[in-house]
């Protein structure tokens, strides 16, 4: 008994060791003999054995041309479901047919993919086009990225160079293509309601007409629905008192009368609030919500999917429904120069009419370039306002502030009628 | 002194043995319980310092106490209510009646979907479109749809359709463990079927019911899909929770620990009473 527990414990210290070694990191491959080479021997009169390192021994052709980059790597933290669905159906084979490169889709999280990023040594980074969720964070986290111009991606030119400089404040320093613009809106079941507000004003005063069909979500829910839709009111009743610090903005009698109206405005909202955006849809398709406002390009997807009534479409307030959020594209600099030269081809195609016209025609999604909204069929207009009334009406960034959707969150209870 | 080393190394082997489940135990339980401990105590948003504040300001908030209050209604009415459904399904099962077996597959589905999953389906199937209203319409006394979602019986019934299979799965192995033989028994020496089950098959199948209403209760003391989605104003300490964290950048951490840490303790106190009381009444 004694005999075989030593045994036994020997056996375990050769598994264990045999474990050690196997997990050890391999040993550099040893240098070759190579005994050849009569020539070499005559012409250089060196000694008839020649020790050479492994990877130096073959030599590298000097002739024959370096293949063509046919597969690139794009990572995605942007894009919601629709979307991902969008470049994997859509985009992704339009850039085959364009270009020839084949692209790998990859979808991820920015906090996550940016500590990748940051890790790569030159010339080793595995993702060659990035769409990022906050350009500003990307380019502020020190990830060092590609500086685009007209001589990679001459497509370029046609976004707005204003956009192309900065975002939220933020010197983009030339790193970023923007490829699509996006906004919040007034979405509305056009079966419910034939004429709708225009503005936050109108649809204020309008509100009895709206009662118990007014389509908000919870002040405390995890989308960003839950402070838009409160700010974005704010924004309309306040104009640029929106920008006065918090503490002197409560005791504004401005503030605490737009304060009164938006809990008056919760009051005719369908209740419960919707605790998330599915519930929104819900109700929608329920035909107990009437109007909200959502995410314009999401809503108008959905609807063609057959999770909204198709009968939505949307309008833009006067005073705005959100700020224009322009979605961003770049391309890691830590990337081979062969990567780097099909992912400038295939971003130059993604800025291109062509795809940009799919985008809008396909999922109401603001081209991120000045395309010809006249090439765009007619038809998406009917759905959608047209781009300009999007800029015309866009809440400034500034007015989007974090201390001021806190606040909301804090006075959910207040916000939250029963 | 050769007794003195094999005790030892009798010992050593031991504890070896005994490393990686404490290992497990401490990294995967005692430490992230430690760290929400810790953050409870600290002042919200920062890394040192200490305070009851969040405490305070969640058990002195009087919609911090309804929170607590509603866990508590639905932990207990869930388990009340799988238990009443579950004792009559499992006699139903036992007899191997005609399709038991679908039966049996059915009452498994809601531990098989998951929960989010589940969650939009009861909305959309109870909602006032839904099938549920479409085939209650059609009888001649319902004129409006019935409002289920977003109610308090509406969340209760889709806590009850959720968890029940905890409760009815135990019970239905605690009745086909019994010895058919003692209810023939009772029948032959004059007990009616009321008798026979109020007096031979439930005290027998008991530890097996309440095995189950156990599983049921702490489940549904910490359910979160359902609530979050179906709950509407209903909202219990799990959605709570979930909410300090999601609704406020930066999150407000401590105030989401202090609930939590809140929540663990009510949830074992309620064990212990229960499991107490179960005791009690068993030895009697």
């Amino acid at each position: 008994m004694k005999g075989n527990r030593w045994l036994f414990a020997i056996a375990m210290c050769v598994l264990f060791a045999t474990m050690f070694v196997a997990c050890a990191a391999p040993t550099p491959p040893p240098p070759q003999i190579v005994k050849e080479t009569v020539v070499v021997q005559q012409t250089v009169a060196v000694p008839q054995t020649v020790v050479v390192q492994a990877p130096t021994k073959a030599p590298e052709p000097t002739t024959a041309p370096k293949p063509a980059i046919t597969e690139i790597v794009m990572a995605d933290s942007q894009s919601g479901a629709n979307f991902q669905e969008y470049f994997q159906k859509v985009a992704i084979p339009a850039i085959k047919a364009a270009t020839g490169i084949s692209v790998k889709y990859l979808v991820t999280n920015e906090a996550e993919q940016l500590e990748k990023m940051k890790a790569w040594k030159p010339g080793a980074g595995d993702v060659h086009l990035y769409f990022s969720k906050n350009m500003a964070a990307a380019v502020s986290s020190g990830v060092p990225f590609e500086v685009l111009d007209t001589t990679k991606v001459p497509n370029l030119a046609k976004n707005d160079p204003v956009e192309l400089k900065s975002a939220a404040n933020v010197d983009l320093k030339g790193a970023g293509a923007v490829f699509w613009r996006s906004s919040y809106a007034l979405v509305y079941n056009s079966t419910k309601v034939s004429k709708p507000p225009l503005s936050w004003k109108e649809w204020y005063d309008r509100r009895e007409e709206f009662k118990g069909h007014i389509g908000l979500i919870r002040p405390d829910a995890k989308s960003s629905s839950a402070w838009r839709q409160r700010l974005v009111f704010l924004h309309a009743f306040l104009g640029d008192k929106m920008t006065k610090p918090i503490a002197e903005l409560q005791n504004d009698p401005a503030f605490k009368d737009a304060w009164a109206k938006l809990i008056d405005f919760t009051s005719y909202a369908k209740k419960p609030l919707a605790s998330e955006p599915v519930n929104l849809f819900e109700d929608f398709n329920a035909g107990d919500t009437w109007i909200s406002l959502y995410a314009q390009d999401y809503t108008m997807w959905s609807a063609r999917q057959g999770t909204l009534p198709p009968t939505m479409k949307s309008v833009y307030p006067t005073e705005g429904a959100d700020i224009v959020e322009a979605s961003y594209m770049a391309i890691p600099a830590n990337i081979s120069d062969d990567y780097k030269a099909a992912a400038f081809k295939v971003l130059n195609y993604l800025l291109s009419d062509d795809s940009q016209m799919r985008l809008v025609s396909t999922m109401f999604q603001y081209p991120g370039t000045n395309v010809d909204p006249n090439l765009i069929p007619a038809l998406v207009w009917e759905y959608i306002p047209k781009m300009d009334a999007l800029k015309k009406t866009a809440m400034p960034r500034e007015r989007q502030r974090q201390d001021l959707i806190n606040y909301i969150a804090s006075k959910a209870a207040e916000l939250t009628p029963k | 002194m050769l007794q003195t080393w094999r005790k030892y190394e009798h010992n050593a082997t031991t504890w070896l043995l005994l490393l990686p489940a404490f290992a497990s135990f401490f990294g995967l339980f005692a430490y992230p319980i430690l760290v929400t401990l810790i953050q409870s105590f600290r002042p919200e948003g920062q890394a040192d310092g200490f305070t009851f504040e969040n405490y305070i300001n969640f058990l002195s908030d009087p919609r911090g106490r309804d929170v607590i209050v509603l866990t508590f209604v639905l932990a207990i009415g869930t388990t009340f209510f799988s238990l009443l459904f579950s004792i009559p399904l499992a006699l139903i099962l036992r007899d191997k009646v005609r399709g038991h077996r679908f039966f049996r597959l059915l009452a498994l589905i809601p531990l098989m979907v998951p929960g989010l999953i589940g969650a939009l389906g009861l909305l959309l199937f109870f909602g006032s479109r839904g099938w549920f209203n479409l085939a209650a319409q059609a009888l001649p006394f319902v004129t409006e749809p019935l409002t289920i979602n977003y109610t308090l019986q509406g969340l209760m019934l889709f806590y009850v359709w959720l968890y029940f299979p905890y409760t009815a799965l135990t019970t239905l192995s605690a009745l086909e463990g019994l010895d058919r033989a003692v209810e023939e028994a009772g029948a032959v020496a004059g007990a009616n079927p009321r008798q026979v089950l109020r007096y031979l098959i439930i005290p027998q199948i008991i530890p097996g019911v309440l095995a189950g209403s156990v599983l049921t209760f702490m489940t549904a003391f910490g359910a979160f899909s359902i609530p979050l989605i179906t709950g509407g104003d209903y909202r219990p300490l799990s959605v709570q929770i979930y909410k300090e964290i999601s609704s406020f950048i930066p999150a407000h951490w401590s105030a989401a620990s202090a609930m939590a840490i809140v929540m663990g303790i009510l949830q074992v106190a309620a064990l212990t009473l229960y499991m107490r009381l179960l005791r009690q009444r068993q030895v009697r």
